[in-house]
């Protein structure tokens, strides 16, 4: 079974390399060929991840979500779904090369550190109910993520036309409307879902205060996730009332979404005991 | 058969002659039948636009016979001295003319190299062949080439990318910032004929709302009347700026007269959506100040033209590699003609050993005459197989040597070998 987990996890890797490969070749060429095969190559990789977490499943008997290479597997699962409902129409197909790269180099750091969590038994959850806590978190995280590479896409689009560079791809990349429109609908889809994710991590919270102690809501963790879920509540707000709006607003959301990966890198490194999810084995 | 072009274009002659022999739609197949009655057994496709006027024929004769034939034709019809056609008239044959032809549907022998109604064009004028029943096989083949050949050259290169007028420019930007124009809304400061361009283009694509502000409360009127528009005070244009998704601003006045407070209000009170400020007037109308602005795309003339430098350097780049493909094409459609001279060689060679074939299996099964009505039946399919089988390779080869090597020498050989010598 560990073989069939090594097998789909590289192979799953390799197919993202070649997703973000291709991508970036329709740069060069604008063949039209190149994205799709693209965007075959992205859910073929998908299809992979998908195999290599049954198979960990399979092997340990509880959920594989709680060691970073699972989380990232996980991540790059759900944003390539995202991505492929985002570029279905043929004018927006060009953000796979926005998309994809980042999300490829992603990939390659994960598949540099999982040989030491491959091997491993990934710890168990607490709860069942955890794992929806943490699903939903990983889902607003690729839609953040999605969100923000629209925003770069957003931001170079802008910067061509301010300065009356009228370039192959102020031509391919769609309308600064259509860019705009897709960074809110991203944002506004994984902004409930975020919440949903801080509602349900609360209630374990509160739930375990007796484990967790009388400060559990001063946590970092908690801190942090509050203080994103206010950042992107007063994004929306300023935009919706119009007072937010173009390469401002563009920039706030790419930043954002790597704010919220440095905290969660940052609370990783710390893995503070008492605020994990998972059944210490000690 | 020989594939023949006469006819003239906007680099072989002026204006006023192509005016004269411009053919309106309607009397095209007029036209064609005549021409398809005097060329008994010929194809013939007409195109005629405002750039060009070209006849398209595929012939048994040869091209220098058709050349004097569709001269004197033209300068009959037209009622034009024949020697003020000489200069003007170009004739093409046989792969030149295909070239032509694949060439023009490319857009690669247009006014404006990369335009897109070419093809449209070229199209029509084959659909009006293919109506009056003057298109004969030849020319479907080398129009239905034409059309993929020109489809590859718009998909593989960017010869038909990015805009090369003032105002199809700033319509493309216009593209580039809303997406759909529909429901948009354009403010013209003061009348030119830039301006006019511009705004019919924007019309053309879905822009609804027009204001106009004019010095001349009566030019605005009239503008806005032609548009369906509203004629604001000029005083009063800061008050309507915000209603404005593009500005057009080309008025003779000696110094600014937008500037960027007037903008940031006019942000402010559309809620930070985005603004298109194309300013075309010399000395400008617009701040400089106004393009530093977050959501403001300021654009003067300078900025236009040097977007359309950029498009026309970027279409010539493409050109050769658009040549490229047409002359790719241009072989692989000789290869299928040449393959066609070859049709009447290799259906001779196939009857001949069709006559052996028959003679043989006759011998055969007389000297069986117990074989059963199945066995008889299987050997006939046996032997057609063989023959089949054998000539197979002949055929393609035959096919293909014509398209490299001089078909009078490849065809005299094989019917040598195989006794074809009655076949012309």
């Amino acid at each position: 079974m560990l073989a069939a987990v090594y097998l789909t996890f590289y192979a799953g890797i390799a197919a993202y390399l070649c997703a973000a490969a291709t991508a970036l070749v329709y740069l060069r060429t604008a063949d039209a060929r190149t994205l799709r095969a693209s965007s075959r190559a992205l859910l073929a990789g998908a299809a992979m991840f998908v195999a290599m977490l049954a198979f960990r499943w399979a092997t340990w008997q509880h959920l594989p979500l709680t060691t970073m290479t699972d989380s990232l597997v996980l991540f790059a699962v759900l944003a390539a779904m995202a991505i492929l409902v985002t570029v279905r129409t043929p004018n927006t197909q060009v953000l796979l090369s926005f998309y994809l790269p980042p999300l490829a180099l992603i990939c390659l750091v994960n598949a540099l550190v999982a040989h030491r969590f491959l091997p491993m038994e990934p710890r168990a959850l607490r709860s069942s109910f955890l794992a929806v806590h943490v699903g939903l978190a990983v889902f607003a995280y690729a839609l953040f993520y999605l969100a923000s590479m629209t925003s770069a896409a957003y931001l170079c689009q802008a910067a061509h036309l301010k300065n009356h560079r009228m370039s192959w791809l102020v031509r391919h990349i769609p309308s600064l409307a259509d860019l705009d429109a897709a960074l809110i609908r991203l944002v506004r889809y994984g902004y409930p879902l975020f919440m949903a994710t801080l509602a349900l991590g609360l209630v374990w919270a509160f739930i375990d205060r007796d484990l967790l102690g009388p400060f559990w809501w001063a946590s970092p963790k908690v801190v942090l996730s509050c203080v994103m879920a206010a950042f992107y509540a007063i994004l929306f707000h300023l935009r919706c009332a119009g007072r937010l709006r173009g390469p401002k607003l563009a920039e706030l959301v790419f930043i954002g979404f790597f704010v919220l990966i440095a905290s969660y890198v940052v609370l990783s490194i710390l893995d503070l005991r008492g605020y994990s999810f998972w059944n210490d084995p000690s | 058969m020989s594939l023949v072009v006469v006819g003239l274009n906007h680099r072989t002659s002026p204006l006023a002659l192509r005016e004269r022999l411009a053919i309106s739609a309607d009397r095209v197949p007029e036209v064609l039948s005549n021409l398809a009655r005097r060329h008994e057994g010929a194809g013939v496709v007409l195109l005629s636009t405002c750039n060009r006027v070209e006849v398209y024929m595929s012939h048994p004769l040869p091209a220098d016979e058709l050349d004097a034939d569709i001269r004197a034709f033209l300068s009959g019809w037209f009622g034009i001295e024949a020697a003020d056609l000489a200069d003007a008239l170009y004739i093409h044959a046989d792969r030149d003319a295909v070239s032509h032809l694949f060439r023009v549907a490319s857009s690669l022998d247009s006014l404006v190299v990369g335009e897109v109604q070419i093809l449209g064009q070229v199209h029509s004028a084959y659909l009006m062949a293919q109506a009056e029943q003057t298109a004969d096989k030849v020319i479907h083949a080398l129009f239905q080439r034409a059309f993929t050949v020109a489809k590859r050259v718009r998909t593989q290169t960017t010869v038909g990318a990015g805009k090369v007028s003032v105002s199809s420019v700033a319509v493309d930007l216009a593209e580039s910032i809303f997406s759909a124009l529909a429901g948009k809304t354009v403010v013209v400061v003061g009348s030119g004929d830039v301006a006019d361009l511009t705004l019919k283009s924007l019309v053309e694509r879905g822009v609804r709302g027009v204001l106009v502000a004019n010095r001349h409360p009566e030019r605005a009127q009239r503008l806005a009347e032609v548009y369906e528009g509203e004629a604001v005070p000029f005083d009063d244009l800061r008050n309507h700026l915000h209603r404005a998704d593009i500005v057009i601003s080309t008025t003779a006045a000696p110094r600014t007269v937008l500037h960027a407070p007037d903008f940031e209000e006019a942000l402010k009170r559309r809620g930070q959506e985005p603004m298109l400020v194309i300013d075309i007037a010399v000395p400008r109308d617009v701040d400089s100040d106004v393009g530093d602005l977050d959501n403001v795309y300021l654009y003067n003339i300078d900025d236009l033209e040097q977007v359309v430098v950029q498009n026309s350097e970027a279409r010539r780049r493409e050109i050769d590699t658009a040549t490229d493909l047409v002359e790719t094409g241009v072989d692989r459609f000789m290869e299928w003609l040449a393959g066609l001279a070859a049709e009447p060689t290799i259906v001779s060679m196939s009857d001949e050993l069709e006559l052996i074939r028959a003679h043989e299996l006759r011998k055969t099964l007389d000297a069986l005459p117990n074989l059963t009505e199945d066995q008889r039946r299987e050997i006939d399919y046996l032997t057609t197989r063989i023959v089949r089988r054998i000539l197979q390779r002949p055929a393609t080869s035959i096919k293909h040597e014509i398209g490299h090597h001089d078909p009078h020498t490849v065809l005299h050989l094989v019917k040598r070998l195989f006794g074809l010598e009655d076949v012309p």
